[in-house]
């Protein structure tokens, strides 16, 4: 498997930037463990997504994944997450 | 406002390329490409969704009566899927013992300092 080299995680000050820009009350803090955990949860979201859009793709026999596989699989991701 | 929207727009940058690496990865392993309109369309789905994972993380939070997100409330953000709350668990169970590890290492490497600068001192007054 390729991903296993070097898995790919989305950076940490990236997570926590999106957290805080997100956060309605400016009082709201994140801990370390928490921003490591939130990229994680990231991570499996897009792999997730990507994985279904591929399946979607295998499924109507094309040969690449484009927009509308994905546009397939998003409301059942949605409601998964 | 200028300014803010623009902050979003490279944050949404910083999102769309580790989206790309991820989906890249991901398609190589199953020998499949990907057009950059679906890697798009997941990185902005990404950045939206992570939008409502912040709201409910504060949610929770303010729940607890607390300022600040701790683990428990990503825990309990993952609740939907089993495996994925498993997933999370088993994650923030490695991490709790990977810190744990850590202090006592930097607790070890305090005593030993303190034993070396003593033993330095004593050297020192001996000559």
């Amino acid at each position: 498997m390729a991903g296993q080299e070097r898995e790919v995680v989305f950076k940490k000050e990236t997570v926590s930037k999106l957290l805080m820009m997100f956060f309605k009350d400016d009082k709201s803090k994140v801990s370390n463990d928490t921003v490591i955990l939130m990229a994680e949860m990231l991570r499996i979201f897009v792999i997730e997504a990507t994985r279904r859009a591929i399946k979607q793709a295998e499924n109507e026999d094309c040969v690449g994944v484009d927009l509308e596989h994905v546009e397939k699989i998003l409301p059942q991701l949605l409601l998964d997450f | 406002m200028d300014e803010k929207e623009a902050y979003t727009q490279r944050l949404k940058a910083a999102v769309h390329y580790t989206v790309s690496k991820l989906c890249q990865s991901t398609a190589a392993d199953c020998e499949k490409e990907m057009s950059r309109q679906a890697m798009a369309a997941i990185a902005e789905t990404t950045f939206r969704q992570c939008e409502i994972f912040a709201q409910d993380l504060e949610a929770f939070a303010r729940h607890a009566k607390r300022h600040t997100v701790t683990v428990d409330d990503v825990k309990l953000l993952a609740r939907k899927s089993a495996a994925l709350s498993s997933h999370i668990q088993q994650k923030s169970e490695e991490m709790a013992i990977n810190n744990q590890e850590l202090k006592e290492k930097r607790k070890k490497n305090a005593t030993k300092r303190k034993t070396k600068e003593m033993e330095g001192n004593e050297g020192e007054t001996e000559t």
